[in-house]
């Protein structure tokens, strides 16, 4: 018997050769464990984008928490299989130390460059000047499609001949004894000698054969998935691809004995490539990672820089007397950011913060995250969270155990980000500054339309079968999806259409940028990570994406935008203007009136910052926030988290002290008996924040920090991974052991897993929660300041303008009309001449749909105007901007009516013609009145609606009264006066449609001349009225007033009729939409991209209840 | 939508009454084109996006508009008013415009007129809106926009909403938000100032409709076929002089053709005799041409191939040479010896023109040659295709330099099984096998070629490794397992192909 046969597969292809390959990264190396092969070498078609996940996979493994244990000495090699554009055979290039990891990402960062988005361009002779430590494997052929040259780049001309003999040749020299020639098996039907031809070439240049399979994907099952990638690739259905896919499904990993068997011709190959991965130094780890420098001035280092910092703000922060606790807590802080090293991250935070500071005018900027949670962001002015009044449990913002680099965001105004992204780009240059990539996955409804156009369905079949997927989040497409369409599951055609649909998902379909995600580095980015050229002119982005980043503990600064930070700056100007003092955010943020709490216990929080939502202004009378804190739970709570986990209801009853508060405790031996009431008093004994659930697993279950982190990423991810199991039984049993009853723990389970992923973490809430207070508190006094701000700051926010200046009528505020003399671009506040020392908000021109900023501009100088004519002349605007202002009534100063004004503009010239201009007369003879009917009120308000969406002249729903009270419905004020139980009819226009969480209510706002109404109607009954739901402007809902004893009214809907036309009845000539809310989910489908939030676009974060949308 | 049902009433057979749409691609998605009653009835309206329409009315049935079709079906119609009045234009996408003056007697008077189109058209269950009108514009209008019956036509112009004038949508909007609604609001008003503000057509538009200004209709005029003809004072009563003035028409119409630019690929004969029965010969090419030679070779072939031979009877005494399709044939170089130089080789053109010649002899669909399909599976990757249609095919795969061919010429359609004797597990060759009765012994073998089966047409396929095998006799074989050992328990062996 000869030894066992060893081998490792050095040629694998996984999911992030975008549509080559057929198995994710992790499922690659997770095979080829199973095999017991020696290693893996994952090789994507020019790129490394795959790798930090087989690397991430094989270290969880390791951990033991995927259910299999790879032998000690398999080896993971990382590289790329570099595909020519010039002919060149295809090269796997594995670096051996970290230099030749340099070269690589080097050349591959050039050649993406060349490429238009998505691209690599490359010929041979980048490779021969960035073959140093490269271990090569020349393959017998080029897999080349076409690319896209970006710009003027040239092509590299193609070789006619694949030149094996010469490619090798060509390498020698460069790369001496660093060469292998690859051979594969791929039963074509002259594979002998095809080795032969291989073998002969190989030793004619002196260089060894190497055996592998050439994998695109782990098991030969997955031939059918991998030709459906090519089908998608080539554009082409699975009938008519032909010779397109390959012959048969040979291309998977192989166990050692059968590629001995396959190549016992050449014993020698298989060998080699255990003797090219003893070559191989480099792993992942050494990408040891070094923050850039710049923040620190020469002869300081940075740890000692950063407390020189602190210590000088200190004085200020604490007006000159630093209380003991705060010393004490910073010495602890600077003791662990000293031994992980983490001084430069912070500073350079802080030189980002600095700049927005330093600005003229400043750019407002608030941190958050665990690390801005520390009392050197505090300090330093990074947040405005100060550490020592809320005394926050889990502050800790990095675990010294956890090796996982420190966490801050910081949201910048939504207008003036972009400057502080150029500022890093200038500061740290492109080549060490760049943004984090997004991995765009496949989601249900792509998949299923690109699925079945492969497999040959037509687009009606898909097209049916997309209709009934619930919102793109989801990771399945569930059999009951395809028996609501009438379609048969057990079908041939319909079954493999699902079953490559569940396959498909969750693959990467393509990179793009994120948002904001900066990763800086000291040396050159791209000897770490190739770059993309990204969709926007100058942006680059590296491509790993936020995962990635993690799993390599590489530092990230997240730059991101938050419409409020823009509003409250206007709002601070406005004051300042206006003489209503000089605010700033902390000042507002500290001083807890109670007047700002009564108004939000009223649930009046329209416009606020993260509590306007629906399901937010229901809560807020619920919970009756007086403090801050109450703000940052009314924060958190309301996500699906805490409401799919149940936790809702028990801290509203704790909290009222309904209901008793109790902390199980464990077993004397085993603990403090109260260790549950540090954890969880704050929030009345009931888990809300992400770190709560993190650190119940610790305290209670005795999970290492590793292994909670292990069930965070778990409960993000747990389908694909499926180690959930593990964790129930992990949990379960660690909390039992200690002492803990079953019950409570499995509650403790349940609440865990309810918090899946859309857990909110304590450390954000707090900062939003400052914003929550500062909005209300402008909101509350100065609504005009508010109102004003939030306009010119749009779009943002849940509302739409109609909403927000309807909201602003109801504080009070006078809101004047657009008019040519009185108004500007932006909305501005004048004297009310209703009442004296009050402001009134003057509608601006951005207002009107289509008009430009430059218009108003030309008219703010030429400005004031006597007549049509003269305003023609002296702005030169265009006959667009003359019709637009028009349409919007904007002549009333010039006593011209809407239809007068239309009329007249209509016939004035644009420019004046040049003999008239000398002369400085009038173009335009006299020309008999036309007589035109006076406009109705009822239609003003329609036109209003169509040019600005919003009237000041009254509401839709007021002249269609009449109508509505002769069939007994009901306002809006009367429905919400009815008492409990009644049953109503009321009519209103529809503002917003939502619905959140797992589906099985949905919630209809509509509104009329007397307030909202708020429609709440069960999943049951929508398939009834779905087309008036979804379709109705103006709908009638019928149903039983509930009302809860916090006074929350709802009509509990049982019917819904569409009564859209009656909007006609109002001017059957201007077609009359009423505004819906920004944040309606039939108009504005949620695309929440992952589940997990932290991959989530961060301004998707706020879009509380985790919603579907209604396709 | 009634073009579609015609068309195709398979679509239509046991289907319930669900809504009807159709739709076009726009950018930016789906949109609906236009709709059935019972769309409208649901709350439909064109132009909504194909994704909202279905979330409103789930069961909507969907098809793709087809304008092209639609404008055809419009001229089949049009075509059919002719019995009406030689004037009949064209108001695309869905209406006709008729001038009936001085045709009305047929049907005493014009209302009778009308109920018999709408009749008619009703049969083929088309819905017809009409209105009478002075001018074409005002019964376009009429017809298009009237609400209420008015006492004359005057005042129901008069009536009729702005959007009649027909101006474009800004125009539109602007006369309704002054104010004017009806195109008598208009009309009350000065021109001068509607000119000032929509243009000088807003006014003579105005003034259309009001009768003010006449427009005559423009009738459509079908393309003109080239068709030629000779008529004789007296029947001709031999065939072969027939011909010989067929030759002539022919090279009529390749004169008319080469003007064009054209060559004709169909070509039709009528020859009338002088007691009423015509006779008909038709021959095509695969090739557009203009040889007149090549063309009377065709029609004898194919006066040849008649079953019953052609007779004069009395005599012949119309001929007319028709040709029915034309393609493009730019002009070729004149041989300097006279005559037009044959493009291509001579050979291909000759292959051609026998094509052509046996086409016409034996049916056209009976010649055929081979085509190459892109498919891994041997039996398929060729078919059979008539020659003369100009299917392109898949790209034969390229033999590769120096190496013996993969594939045999010779297949066997069913492959032939054979029993094979100590074939090596897993994927070698029989040592040794049987096919009729006589005993092959393996010289030399290479492979497999493995052959996985089409998962999308049936899941159980089972995977061929092929063989090119040598018996100690120099023949060469093509013989396939069916079936991996790991798929069947004991995989057949069958003989695929015979090498040369």
């Amino acid at each position: 018997m000869s030894p066992p046969a060893r081998f490792a597969e050095l040629v694998a292809a996984t999911s992030y050769s975008f549509l080559h390959g057929a198995t994710q990264p992790a499922d690659m190396v997770g095979h080829a464990v199973t095999l017991g092969l020696q290693g893996i070498g994952i090789a994507d078609r020019n790129t490394v984008a795959g790798v930090v996940r087989a690397y991430d996979a094989l270290n969880r493994m390791r951990l033991g928490t995927l259910g299999m244990m790879p032998r000690d000495d398999f080896r993971l090699l990382v590289g790329a299989r570099l595909v020519f554009a010039d002919g060149t055979p295809d090269i796997v290039a594995y670096p051996a130390t970290r230099l030749g990891w340099g070269r690589l990402t080097r050349m591959l960062t050039l050649g993406n460059r060349r490429a238009e988005k998505g691209g690599c361009i490359l010929g041979l002779g980048d490779l021969l000047r960035h073959a140093d430590d490269l271990m090569l494997i020349v393959l017998s052929d080029c897999s080349a499609g076409p690319v896209t040259p970006a710009g003027d780049t040239i092509l590299p001309p193609r070789r006619s001949d694949p030149g094996l003999a010469a490619t090798l040749a060509a390498l020698g020299p460069v790369a001496p004894t660093r060469v292998w020639l690859g051979v594969t098996m791929p039963h074509a039907g002259r594979d002998v000698r095809r080795h032969a031809r291989l073998a002969r070439l190989a030793a004619e240049a002196g260089v060894p054969l190497l055996a592998t399979a050439d994998a695109l994907y782990a098991h030969p099952d997955d031939r059918p998935l991998h030709d459906i990638v090519t089908c998608i690739r080539e554009g082409v259905t699975v009938h008519k691809a032909g010779r397109r896919l390959a012959a048969n499904a040979e291309r998977h990993l192989k166990p050692a004995d059968e590629i001995a068997r396959l190549f016992a011709a050449h014993p020698d190959a298989v060998g080699q490539s255990l003797a090219l991965i003893d070559r191989i130094a480099f792993t992942l780890d050494d990408l040891r990672y070094e923050y850039p420098h710049e923040p620190v001035p020469a002869g300081w280092d940075p740890q000692s820089w950063l407390e020189h910092l602190v210590w000088q703000s200190m004085i200020d922060r604490y007006d000159g007397y630093v209380p003991d606790k705060a010393i004490a807590l910073l010495q602890e802080e600077f003791a662990l950011i000293r031994e992980r090293n983490y001084a430069f991250y912070f500073l350079t935070v802080h030189d980002i913060v600095r700049f927005a500071r330093a600005q003229d005018p400043p750019i407002l900027c608030q941190g958050r995250g665990s690390a801005a949670n520390s009392i050197v962001c505090y300090v330093l002015g990074i947040t405005s969270v100060n550490p020592m009044w809320h005394d926050l449990l889990f502050s800790r913002f990095v675990s010294s155990k956890r090796d996982e680099p420190p966490d801050i965001d910081v949201d910048f105004e939504h207008e003036r980000r972009e400057e502080v992204m150029q500022y890093i780009y200038r500061r740290y240059g492109r080549h060490r500054a760049a943004i984090a990539a997004t991995v765009i996955h496949y989601r249900p409804k792509s998949t299923v339309r690109e699925v079945g156009k492969a497999l040959g369905l037509t687009e009606d079949v898909t097209q049916r079968l997309t209709s009934t997927v619930w919102g793109s989040f989801s990771t399945r497409f569930d059999e009951r999806r395809f028996k609501e369409t009438g379609f048969d599951p057990d079908n041939p055609e319909i079954a493999r259409l699902r079953d490559m649909v569940d396959r498909l998902l969750e693959f990467p379909r393509h990179l793009s940028q994120h948002v904001g995600g900066f990763v800086l580095t000291q040396g050159r980015l791209d000897e770490m990570v190739p770059i993309h050229n990204g969709a926007m002119a100058d942006r680059t982005f590296i491509e790993w994406d936020k995962d990635d980043i993690d799993a390599l503990g590489l530092m990230k600064v997240d730059i991101l935008a938050l419409g409020m930070l823009t509003c409250i700056r206007k709002a601070f100007d406005l004051m300042r203007l206006h003489g209503l003092g000089d605010h700033q955010l902390e000042t507002i943020a500290n001083d807890e009136h109670p007047a700002v709490y009564d108004m939000l216990c009223k649930g009046d929080s329209v416009g606020v910052f993260q509590v306007e939502s629906r399901a937010q202004i229901n809560m807020l009378p619920r919970l009756r926030p007086r403090k801050l804190y109450d703000l940052v739970v009314q924060v958190a709570i309301v996500r699906p988290g805490p409401i799919e986990g149940d936790m809702v209801h028990p801290y509203l009853r704790r909290r009222a002290g309904k209901e008793a508060v109790e902390y199980p405790s464990p077993s004397p031996e085993h603990g403090p008996p109260d260790e549950l009431r540090t954890l969880l008093g704050a929030t009345f004994g009931v888990p809300l924040f992400q770190e709560q659930a993190m650190k119940l697993a610790i305290v209670a279950a005795d999970f290492t920090p590793d292994e909670a982190n292990e069930l965070r990423k778990s409960m993000a991810t747990f389908r694909k991974v499926g180690g959930m199991d593990n964790f129930q039984a992990k949990l379960l049993g660690g909390m039992v052991r200690r002492g803990y009853e079953h019950d409570f723990a499995e509650r403790c389970f349940k609440q865990i897993e309810g918090f899946g992923s859309y857990g909110f973490p304590e450390s954000h809430a707090l900062s939003f929660a400052r914003l929550v207070y500062v909005s209300s508190w402008i909101k509350c006094f100065h609504p005009a300041v508010f109102g004003c701000a939030i306009l010119n700051s749009q779009p943002m926010g849940f509302y739409a303008p109609a909403q927000l200046v309807r909201d602003a009528v109801e504080h009070g505020v006078e809101v004047l009309p657009i008019d040519l003399n009185a108004s500007r671009w932006d909305n501005i506040l004048e004297p009310s001449a209703r009442r004296r020392g009050d402001l009134a908000i003057r509608l601006g021109f951005r207002q009107i749909d289509g008009f430009r900023e430059d218009w108003a501009t030309e008219m703010a100088r030429a400005s004031p105007f006597a007549s049509i004519e003269d305003l023609a002349r002296r702005a030169a605007l265009p006959q667009r901007a003359m019709n637009l202002l028009a349409d919007a009534d904007a002549f009333r100063s010039i006593d011209k009516a809407r239809r007068d004004a239309l009329w007249d503009v209509r016939r004035t010239p644009p420019k004046q013609l040049a003999l008239f201009a000398a002369a400085d007369a009038p173009e335009l003879g006299a020309e008999p009145d036309a007589n035109l009917p006076a406009m109705p009120l009822s239609e003003e308000v329609a036109a209003d609606y169509q040019t600005t969406r919003l009237s000041l002249k009254g509401h839709p729903m007021a002249f269609l009264r009449s109508h509505f009270a002769a069939e007994g419905i009901l306002s809006s004020a009367q429905a919400n006066a009815t008492k409990d139980g009644r049953r109503a009819k009321v009519a209103g226009v529809v503002l917003v449609r939502q619905r959140p969480g797992k589906g099985n209510a949905i919630f209809v706002t509509i509104e009329d001349e007397t307030g909202v109404t708020n429609g709440l109607m069960w999943a049951r009954d929508f398939e009834a009225n779905r087309r008036a739901v979804m379709a109705s402007r103006l709908m009638v809902l019928e149903g039983v007033i509930q009302r809860s004893e916090e006074g929350v009214t709802h009509l509990m809907t049982a019917r819904v009729q569409d009564r859209s036309d009656m909007l006609r009845l109002l001017s059957e000539d201007h077609a009359l939409t009423p505004p819906l809310a920004r944040v309606d989910e039939v108009l504005r489908p949620v695309l929440t991209r992952s589940p997990d939030p932290r991959t989530r676009h961060p301004r998707d974060v706020r879009v509380l209840p985790k919603s579907r949308d209604f396709h | 939508m009634e073009r579609l049902r015609t068309e195709r009433p398979h679509l239509f057979v046991g289907r319930a009454e669900a809504p009807i749409a159709f739709v076009e691609s726009v950018a930016g998605g789906i949109r609906l084109k236009a709709l059935d009653r019972e769309g409208v009835r649901a709350g439909l309206t064109v132009g909504l996006t194909l994704a909202d329409a279905r979330a409103r009315v789930p069961d909507l049935d969907v098809y793709p508009h087809d304008s092209h079709a639609d404008h055809g079906w419009l001229e089949r119609l049009a075509d059919g008013c002719h019995r009406y009045t030689p004037s009949v234009a064209l108001d695309a996408p869905d209406g006709l415009v008729l001038d009936i003056a001085g045709c009305v007697h047929e049907f005493e008077g014009e209302r009778r007129l009308a109920a018999d189109l709408e009749d008619r058209l009703a049969r083929r269950g088309l819905l017809v809106r009409h209105a009478f009108g002075d001018t074409p514009d005002a019964a376009r209008a009429l017809a298009r926009f009237a609400g209420a019956p008015a006492p004359d036509e005057r005042r129901a112009v008069k009536r009729l909403p702005v959007a009649a004038l027909g101006l474009d949508d800004d125009a539109t909007t602007a006369l309704v938000r002054a104010g004017l609604k009806t195109v008598g609001d208009v009309m009350a008003r000065p021109l001068s100032g509607i000119a000032a503000r929509f243009g000088a057509e807003a006014a003579t538009m105005v003034r259309r409709l009001s009768g003010e200004v006449k427009s005559p209709i423009v009738p459509r005029r079908s393309i003109p076929k080239i068709g030629v003809e000779r008529r004789f004072a007296e029947p001709i009563a031999r065939t072969d002089y027939a011909l010989e003035v067929l030759g002539e028409l022919a090279a009529e119409a390749a004169g008319t053709l080469a003007e064009r630019h054209e060559g004709g690929r169909r070509w039709e004969a009528r020859l009338f005799r002088a007691d009423g029965l015509v006779q008909r010969l038709r021959v095509e090419t695969g090739t557009p041409t203009r040889d007149v030679a090549l063309l009377m070779r065709l029609f004898r072939e194919r006066i040849d191939s008649l079953a019953d031979p052609l007779d004069p009877g009395f005599g012949y005494d119309l001929v007319r040479l028709d040709v029915a399709l034309a393609e493009r044939l730019d002009a070729s170089q004149l041989k300097l010896e006279g005559g037009e130089a044959q493009k291509g080789s001579l050979q291909e053109e000759g292959v051609v023109q026998l094509l052509d010649q046996l086409g016409t002899r034996l049916g056209r669909t009976r010649v055929r040659r081979f085509g190459a399909r892109d498919s891994h599976i041997p039996e398929q990757a060729e078919l059979m295709l008539p020659a003369s249609d100009p299917v392109p095919t898949a790209p034969w795969v390229p033999p590769e330099k120096g190496e013996p061919p993969l594939r045999p010429i010779y297949l066997f359609d069913p492959p032939q099984p054979i029993e094979s004797m100590a074939a090596e597990v897993p994927d070698g060759p029989p040592h040794r096998f049987r096919w009729r009765r006589t005993v092959h012994d393996v010289a030399r073998a290479e492979g497999p070629e493995r052959i996985a089966g089409e998962w999308w047409r049936r899941e159980d396929i089972p995977t061929r490794d092929y063989f090119r095998v040598e018996d100690r006799k120099g023949r060469r074989f093509w013989i396939f397992r069916h079936g991996l050992y790991s798929e069947r328990e004991s995989p057949r062996w069958y003989l695929h192909g015979l090498f040369a």
